[in-house]
């Protein structure tokens, strides 16, 4: 691998990433839109209370199917979410099915209202081909790459995704797509604030994942492994006969589809046990040397050698391992047709049994319980296997997955991730944007999850011991602040409105009602009793009995700090 | 290898905060930690690749010759170099810590780096920090592997704190706080934080991982509380200037002093991709950096040494050095060997470690790279070792395994 000599001094403050300019940015804002003096000094520990013991993993009773549904197939309740899905039918089967008929139909969902702000959000980017990303944005760049405006027009798109992409999962009714969306870009990860192709990340969201991921896993397989995007961030894109480089080939069997739950360790290739088919029952070390073997030649078509410089996939012929090889037991022959050892690859892969388990575990992971029941795990994986060379595979897999006792039956055995505590927040909010402040991104990135910001392939865990840390904790107790606070807004950029009043009713006026009300309106159920008596007790400030009327004087600001207390329970952040 | 919060940490971290409602000190925290006689540990990792090759130079011999024709515009003059044995000197803007290498507390290492063929930024720093070169898969750094594997526990009140982003270093270690400043670790107030905090206390009064996370929370937000909004007031005269390191080395000072059980620091320190340019001038660009790291680590270090410095560690380390021949724009390319530095109080100073693999062509990296004849785990692991107090470096760096090279003292 050679040095790029396009790297400049101002590439250097790209790689910095302005993390402390963002820190600083952020505490000013808070400051300058914080009205208020420091509150005097507090002693915490001055109440002892005896633990309370609850359930398991996150623990916490039971939830009603319409909040396990809108919470674990979607971004949390909006307003009338809740009331929507009681409507859909007489049983909570008739509803469930009903509310996953619709979302694994997400053509038949009328999105006007998420289209209306779309269009009003003036993206310029977003609509652009791969080709037309790749000449305008890497190849055309009219900028000096010393200058600030190089990296800002080269990182646009992806400016602009970030903000889509919140839009998408705040305001549209195709929810179980947006967590889609976000699951399989975790699972076929790539960093897209990276030097080489970032810009095309929009054409790898949008034509790899968003165009397949209600289709047939094999496909959105290939449109993965040739997209220039997952070419240039795991180095396939430099895989040749003379050098092949295994960190693609490695990643595709361990991350993307054997996982390494089915990974042997460094063994002899011919001695693994095979199944009914002949097929090795996972890989070995030799396995990954091979497949990178068998997909030598697929790069993009850059300025690297010969091609057009098109950013289009290139199968480079001169770069092929034209030899025979062996993978997962199988022979495979040289001088193959064009392409056809990797075709043979991907075949073999999304067709093996310990695919289907691993891409089955982990939907389950998503959409049921860190350590899912084995029985749907199962039964998942046998779908994804009677199904494999069916048009619609995965919206199969999730419709076993999400019409089972098991999803039904879950609850609190997940917390919600930063992004969807976001979401969740802005949704229950009914907090009002188009384009989003650039202080948002910061809080999610400090709370751990900045979008599109995983360095490594493996994406974001989906489990509560990555996400149960200080940082993650803190930031999202003060995302709920500066939400109802309006603190994320800049003079002249965009905001994020949020009027808690206004969405209060005029004649609720007492602790009890006024918590009651914004417990239901921002869980969808009660809070255990402690809770519940923490936040009467915080609106009543010592001063009110709870049905006392509370008065006019300092009601905004009470109330405001109330719904806060609310938004940063724990029983919020369980899914 | 993947390693994940363990259902007895999280009782560890969750007994703790049942002792801390109880009314106990605060501090009964970090007893654990403080009670053990590891150093404490701060990595700083300067970004971009820093040139290891201006930064300790050849003084003498053919290989100070080869440097000399290799670099025409950007060569440190050996007249003004800070003599670090017969071999070697240090770039002159780097004159604070020449003072602490003739104490004895700093080392040098050279030739040192990732054996690995990378000259990506990104993936030479994800190899260096995940400590798995080759393998991007690991799910955590070394730092955090070390925190898991030392036998005295990392259940203290604040264990890990990173003052930029959180490193790939400290990846999958959930109780790392990241802090530029104190007053990152607080609830943005509205006038009513005591108010919330009281019903957060309230909420989170369970033993599930979540409520004892909030605990844990609330507990670190009252622990850093005194140092919010205060003027520090460093010891022995330290100054600390207004820039980016010096400020993060402010953070880490007070944190240290603190008592709040920390056992690691990470600070980053980025600029170093010196593609052009890079000694333009007597204030030059490289010479500016360098003044700073100086400069801000020779007042962090006088600050400690009131009573910290035989128990602390500090490392300095970037992702790669940087070409032996300097490029048509008067700065360096992406390279391959580099050079560490070891400060602290157990550090067996005044030497430079590693053997030199010299300039010649047939010498180099690629015929174009100082090589690696060092792995910076060889250096970890012995700082591990020695100075943490934790024999499992096996769990550090899986699979390394090289002897000490006598840096730090045992």
């Amino acid at each position: 691998m050679s040095s790029r000599k396009r790297s400049t001094l101002n590439r250097r403050d790209f790689l910095k990433g302005g993390t402390l300019a963002g820190a600083a940015f952020l505490a000013t804002l808070v400051s300058r839109n914080n009205p208020s003096t420091l509150a005097a000094g507090e002693d915490v520990f001055s109440t002892f209370l005896p633990l309370i013991m609850q359930g398991t993993g996150g623990g916490g009773a039971s939830a009603p199917l319409e909040v396990i549904a809108l919470n674990r197939m979607a971004f949390g309740p909006r307003p009338g979410d809740i009331e929507a899905f009681r409507a859909l039918g007489n049983s909570d089967e008739e509803r469930l099915t009903a509310y996953v008929q619709q979302q694994l139909d997400p053509d038949s969902i009328d999105d006007s209202e998420f289209e209306t702000r779309y269009a009003a959000a003036g993206f310029q980017t977003l609509h652009k081909s791969l080709e037309e990303l790749f000449a305008d944005h890497i190849v055309n760049n009219p900028y000096d790459e010393n200058d600030e405006a190089f990296w800002d027009w080269y990182s646009l798109p992806i400016y602009e995704l970030v903000d889509a992409t919140i839009l998408r999962a705040v305001y549209s009714r195709k929810q179980l797509s947006e967590v889609l969306a976000d699951f399989w870009f975790n699972h076929f990860n790539v960093y897209l604030w990276q030097d080489q192709g970032g810009p095309l990340g929009v054409s790898y969201d949008r034509d790899a994942l968003r165009a397949n991921m209600f289709g047939n896993f094999r496909q959105m397989l290939e449109a993965v492994a040739t997209h220039p995007t997952m070419l240039y961030y795991l180095n396939q894109n430099n895989s040749s006969d003379a050098g092949p480089n295994e960190n693609y080939a490695r990643e595709l069997l361990e991350l993307h589809t054997l996982g390494a739950e089915n990974y042997l360790g460094v063994q002899d290739p011919t001695t693994v046990e095979k199944d009914e088919n002949g097929i090795a029952i996972g890989y070995v070390d030799n396995d990954v040397y091979e497949v990178a073997r068998c997909l030598t030649g697929w790069r993009v078509d850059d300025d690297t050698v010969d091609g057009g410089n098109t950013g289009r996939f290139l199968y480079y012929k001169p770069w092929h391992d034209r030899f025979n090889k062996f993978v997962l037991g199988r022979y495979i022959p040289a001088d193959q047709p064009d392409m056809k050892d990797g075709h043979d690859v991907l075949d073999l892969l999304a067709h093996h049994p310990g695919t289907a388990r691993f891409i089955a575990r982990k939907l389950c992971r998503r959409f049921i319980a860190d350590d899912p029941p084995d029985s749907i795990v199962q039964a998942a994986a046998d779908t994804f296997l009677a199904y494999s060379d069916d048009p619609e595979q995965l919206k199969r897999v999730y419709e076993t997955i999400l019409l089972s006792p098991e999803f039904a039956h879950a609850w609190g055995q997940k917390i919600k991730r930063p992004l969807e505590a976001t979401y969740a927040m802005l949704r229950a909010l009914e907090a009002d944007f188009t384009r989003v402040p650039e202080a948002l991104p910061w809080v999610i990135y400090l709370m751990g999850q900045g979008l599109f910001s995983r360095r490594t392939p493996d994406g974001y865990p989906d489990t509560i011991p990555a996400w149960a840390n200080t940082m993650s904790i803190l930031y999202r107790w003060n995302l709920a602040l500066a939400l109802t606070e309006n603190w994320l807004n800049e003079e002249n950029g965009p905001t994020i409105h949020v009027d808690v009043r206004a969405q209060t009713p005029a004649d609720l006026r007492t602790p009890a009602g006024l918590a009651d009300f914004w417990i239901a309106r921002l869980l969808g159920r009660p809070l255990p009793d402690v809770s519940r008596q923490a936040v009467v007790d915080f609106i009543a400030r010592g001063e009110y009995g709870p049905d006392d009327e509370l008065p006019e004087e300092d009601f905004d600001y009470w109330l405001n700090g109330m719904v806060q207390v609310v938004l940063m329970a724990p029983e919020f952040s369980l899914r | 290898m993947a390693h994940t919060l363990s259902r007895r940490q999280f009782l560890q971290g969750c007994s703790a905060a049942i002792a801390a409602m109880a009314g106990a000190r605060l501090t009964r925290y970090a007893v654990s930690a403080q009670s053990s006689t590891a150093d404490m540990l701060v990595v700083i990792f300067l970004r971009g690749g820093w040139d290891a090759l201006n930064v300790v130079p050849p003084r003498d011999g053919d290989d100070r010759g080869l440097y000399e024709v290799a670099r025409p515009d950007i060569a440190i003059p050996a007249s003004s170099l800070l003599p670090l044995d017969d071999r070697f000197g240090l770039h002159p803007a780097l004159a604070p810590l020449h003072d602490l290498y003739q104490d004895g507390k700093m080392a040098v290492v050279h030739a040192v780096g990732l054996d690995f063929d990378t000259r990506s930024h990104f993936d030479a720093m994800e190899y260096v920090e995940l400590g798995t070169p080759g393998h991007k898969g690991t799910q955590s750094g070394w730092i955090t592997r070390h925190l898991q594997s030392t036998p005295s526990g990392s259940s203290g009140l604040i264990p890990a704190i990173s003052t930029s982003e959180q490193p790939t270093s400290l990846l999958g270690f959930p109780a790392n706080v990241n802090m530029y400043s104190p007053s990152d670790i607080s609830l943005w107030d509205n006038g009513l934080a005591a108010e919330q905090k009281q019903a957060l206390r309230q909420m989170y009064a369970s033993d599930t991982p979540l409520a004892s996370v909030g605990q844990r929370t609330l507990d670190a937000m009252q622990a850093v509380q005194p140092l919010v909004d205060v003027d520090y007031q460093p010891s022995n005269g330290a100054v600390y200037n207004d820039d980016e390191l010096s400020q993060q080395l402010k953070t880490v000072a007070q944190m240290i002093k603190l008592d709040a059980g920390l056992q690691v620091a990470a600070v980053d320190f980025g600029g170093w991709d010196t593609h052009e340019y890079e000694n333009d001038g007597p204030d030059g660009y490289l010479a500016d950096l360098l003044g700073a790291l100086g400069d801000g680590l020779a007042n962090f270090y006088l600050d400690l040494d009131s009573g910290y410095t035989d128990r602390l560690s500090i490392v300095i380390m970037s992702e790669f050095g940087r070409r032996l021949v300097q490029n048509e724009s008067s700065g360096t390319d992406h390279g391959h060997g580099s050079v560490m530095l070891a400060l602290g109080g157990g550090v067996n100073g005044g030497q430079v470690f590693g053997q030199w693999p010299g300039l010649s062509n047939d010498q180099l990296y690629d015929h174009a790279d100082l090589a690696v004849t060092t792995d910076y785990r060889q250096v970890l692991r012995e700082l591990i070792a020695n100075r943490l107090d934790n024999p499992n470096t096996d769990a550090v760096f899986p699979g390394f395994d090289a002897p000490p090279l006598g840096i730090f003292q045992s």
